[in-house]
């Protein structure tokens, strides 16, 4: 595996006439590298799609909890200097519990005094509020900041793409976490119990299904999905406390995929992480702020529902 | 009740004639004392661009009243906090010189925020002179009332980065990164005529300020085999580039723009030493921060403010910019002469040139010249040490009306 040597490329405009070599150069490496971020959005996304189907809410403080997450572990390891293996187990138990606290307290009360979802809604908007101004407020939002890399970042070179240890780290780490949760949420009791409660939460709660604790135990869990994206992809994006801002990817990405769909999350994610680096490499970088637009607009064209959206259903008001 | 009547009829003419009176007065004036206006980034996100620009501000202007203040006259001023936010710069502005009745203004560390004062400033034809902000927008097309870039203004940055590719390293292929806003294309625009002078090619790529994938931006960069790049970017796409840059093995020079770092140390823990082993900076000073030649100002601020001097990372890197605007505020109104006016202070700025000792360059004004300082010096940084280059390099550009 030798380093990133690439031959001196040619000078050419990158139009129709670009050098086929150059554009293979191109697609490998914009797939490589739209894997790799497109992992984080994934989930991220994954977060956002298990707390909807379960509560119906979209959760829009999900990129500052995920942001938040990150300055947790940063206090701890750079400014605190305590060990990793106490670090990162600190992280996620706090992501946790934030998350299923904010449910328990903030929007079950939410709930009770109000029945139209849309205050559910207001309420994620306002902790992520809270969570901005707070991080802001100690000071270490103030100047961008990078998470230490966990692992190496020397290159390697995969075909003609150049990708770190710590890129392959990320894709590994996140396509494990994924597939944990899929297994957790098909193969044990409390993950089936999940599910039930996304399908029918009165006929789950008749078969004894604690709803009250299920929506904690899924809103923790998506603090620790948004922890573990954000100990992935900080030491590569740099951290600031507008770094939640990601989350838009996120949501594009689920809605690609399916707002409904756990694998279409996933899928959305590489999705628009490959397209991204698509558009800036073969159309213009200024157009890769807009490729997860595009990308959703193609999507709400040809299949309104997502890719994995299942069969598209019209409600009567 | 008649004699009471004829009290109170002479007591409102007295009050009406001493309020015609001040209000024939220039305001913020009396005999004593010059009222001034000071905004700049004290809380918020964008702090660091101005806290300590603003203590420097009033520091010298601390050091002047000691001196014995301006023909006579102490300078006593206001501030106020605009977060590097336009609606709160333009609070900030109303409240200074509706309701502070302030003479001037200094003040604005960010020029997007700043841009958003130039109508208000002009229609009440006050006096206006930034803190460190460029705020190139403000600036150009002149006006009589606005005056900044003393740090530098956008429109040089680039091209004095572009006169440094060349001449140091004879580069004729450059890559140039900039944003994809208005702050971009002013660079951007200053970069052309010292490129087309210097036989220079540019390949521009423009990208978003929150962009958190730069691979295709430095793989198209990459793909034009450039001599060197030019990032003149804000800090986080900066080190974004620099990074991606080292894990692509590019090893030619890779040059930063002042904007692009509020602190080297910062920068090399965020990228790595490994990645600055070719590595330039652009600085607006005659010395890297805390060099022997700016020691002066430290001292200053160290007797001014010992219990920030005494806090880590203070005083902050771009402290030193608040001393040139101070300068030429004072000079102004020195040159405005006993009875300054503001028309008469708006003449003395626009003939204004003079060395402040800080910035790189001479603060220089003019008929069409509203950016006082268009020069700057390049260090080159390791990750440990900072080792100014010789030479100053000035960008080409001027305004031209359309």
């Amino acid at each position: 595996m030798a380093a990133f040597a690439p031959p001196p490329f040619p000078d050419l405009s990158i139009g129709p006439d670009m050098d086929l070599q150059l554009a293979l150069i191109f697609l490998q490496q914009g797939i490589a590298s739209g894997l790799v971020s497109g992992s984080v959005y994934a989930l991220l996304a994954l977060a956002i799609v298990v707390i909807f189907k379960t509560s119906d809410v979209p959760n829009f403080a999900q990129g500052e909890v995920f942001m938040a997450a990150g300055y947790v572990a940063l206090y701890l390891f750079v400014f605190q200097k305590m060990p990793i293996w106490v670090v990162l187990p600190a992280t996620l138990v706090v992501a946790f519990l934030a998350m299923a606290l904010f449910r328990r307290f903030v929007l079950d009360q939410v709930a009770k005094s109000a029945k139209d979802l849309v205050y559910l809604v207001i309420a994620t908007l306002g902790l992520s509020y809270v969570l901005k101004g707070f991080v802001r407020r100690t000071g270490f939002g103030d100047t961008p900041r990078s998470f230490p890399a966990l692992v190496p970042t020397d290159s390697i070179m995969i075909g003609q793409a150049s990708v770190t240890m710590l890129d392959l780290a990320i894709f590994g780490t996140a396509v494990t976490v994924m597939a944990a949760f899929f297994w957790m949420f098909n193969y044990t009791k409390t993950g089936r119990a999940m599910r039930a409660v996304g399908m029918n939460p009165k006929a789950a709660q008749l078969v004894g299904v604690d709803l009250r604790r299920c929506h904690m135990l899924i809103w923790g869990l998506s603090g620790v999905i948004s922890a573990i994206a954000a100990l992935l992809i900080s030491p590569k994006i740099l951290m600031t406390a507008d770094m939640g801002s990601i989350v838009m990817l996120a949501f594009a990405a689920a809605i690609v995929g399916g707002f409904s769909s756990l694998p279409g999350a996933v899928v959305g994610g590489f999705v628009i992480g490959i397209v991204e680096n698509m558009v800036g490499l073969f159309i213009s970088s200024r157009a890769i702020v807009l490729a997860p637009f595009l990308a959703i607009l193609i999507v709400l064209v040809l299949r309104p529902q997502g890719l994995f959206g299942g069969k598209l259903t019209i409600k009567k008001v | 009740m008649s004699v009471n009547k004829t009290a109170a009829g002479l007591t409102l003419a007295a009050s009406l004639l001493i309020g015609a009176a001040a209000g024939a007065q220039e305001p913020g004036i009396t005999d004593k004392a010059i009222k001034i206006g000071i905004f700049g980034p004290l809380s918020g996100p964008n702090m660091a661009y101005g806290f300590d620009v603003v203590n420097a501000a009033k520091m010298y202007y601390d050091k002047i009243n000691k001196e014995g203040g301006i023909h006579g006259r102490k300078i006593e001023y206001v501030v106020e906090d605009d977060r590097c936010n336009a609606n709160d710069l333009v609070a900030a502005v109303k409240k200074l010189v509706e309701q502070e009745n302030v003479f001037m203004l200094n003040g604005g560390s960010c020029s997007a925020a700043v841009v958003a004062a130039k109508d208000y400033v002009v229609r009440n034809k006050v006096p206006y002179l930034m803190l460190n902000a460029s705020g190139d927008g403000a600036l150009f097309p002149p006006t009589d009332y606005i005056f900044g870039a003393y740090s530098i203004s956008q429109y040089a940055v680039g091209g004095a980065m572009v006169e440094f590719a060349a001449k140091q390293f004879g580069a004729k292929n450059v890559a140039y990164i900039n944003h994809d806003d208005a702050y971009g294309a002013w660079n951007l625009e200053g970069s052309k005529k010292d490129a087309e002078v210097n036989g220079v090619k540019l390949s521009v790529e423009s990208i978003n300020p929150g962009i958190n994938d730069v691979t295709a931006p430095f793989l198209k960069v990459r793909a034009a085999n450039p001599d060197a790049i030019l990032l003149v970017t804000y800090a986080r796409p900066a080190a974004l580039l620099i990074k991606k840059a080292a894990e692509m093995g590019f090893n030619k020079p890779i040059i930063l723009s002042v904007t692009g770092t509020a602190s080297l140390n910062q920068l090399a823990e965020n990228v790595g030493k490994d990645a600055l082993k070719n590595f330039y900076t652009q600085e607006v000073m005659i010395d890297s921060p805390g060099g022997a030649k700016l020691k002066p100002i430290y001292d200053m601020y160290k007797a001014a403010y010992p219990d920030l001097a005494a806090k880590p990372d203070h005083p902050q890197t771009y402290m030193p910019y608040g001393i040139p605007p101070a300068m030429s505020l004072v000079k102004a109104l020195k040159d405005a002469g006993p009875n300054p006016t503001r028309e008469k202070v708006l003449a003395a700025l626009k003939t204004q040139d003079f060395d402040s000792g800080v910035m790189a360059g001479r603060m220089q004004f003019g008929p069409q010249q509203r950016a006082a300082n268009r020069s700057t010096i390049f260090i080159k940084y390791d990750g440990t040490t900072m080792a100014p280059l010789p030479g100053v390099f000035t960008s080409r550009w001027t305004y031209q009306a359309k």
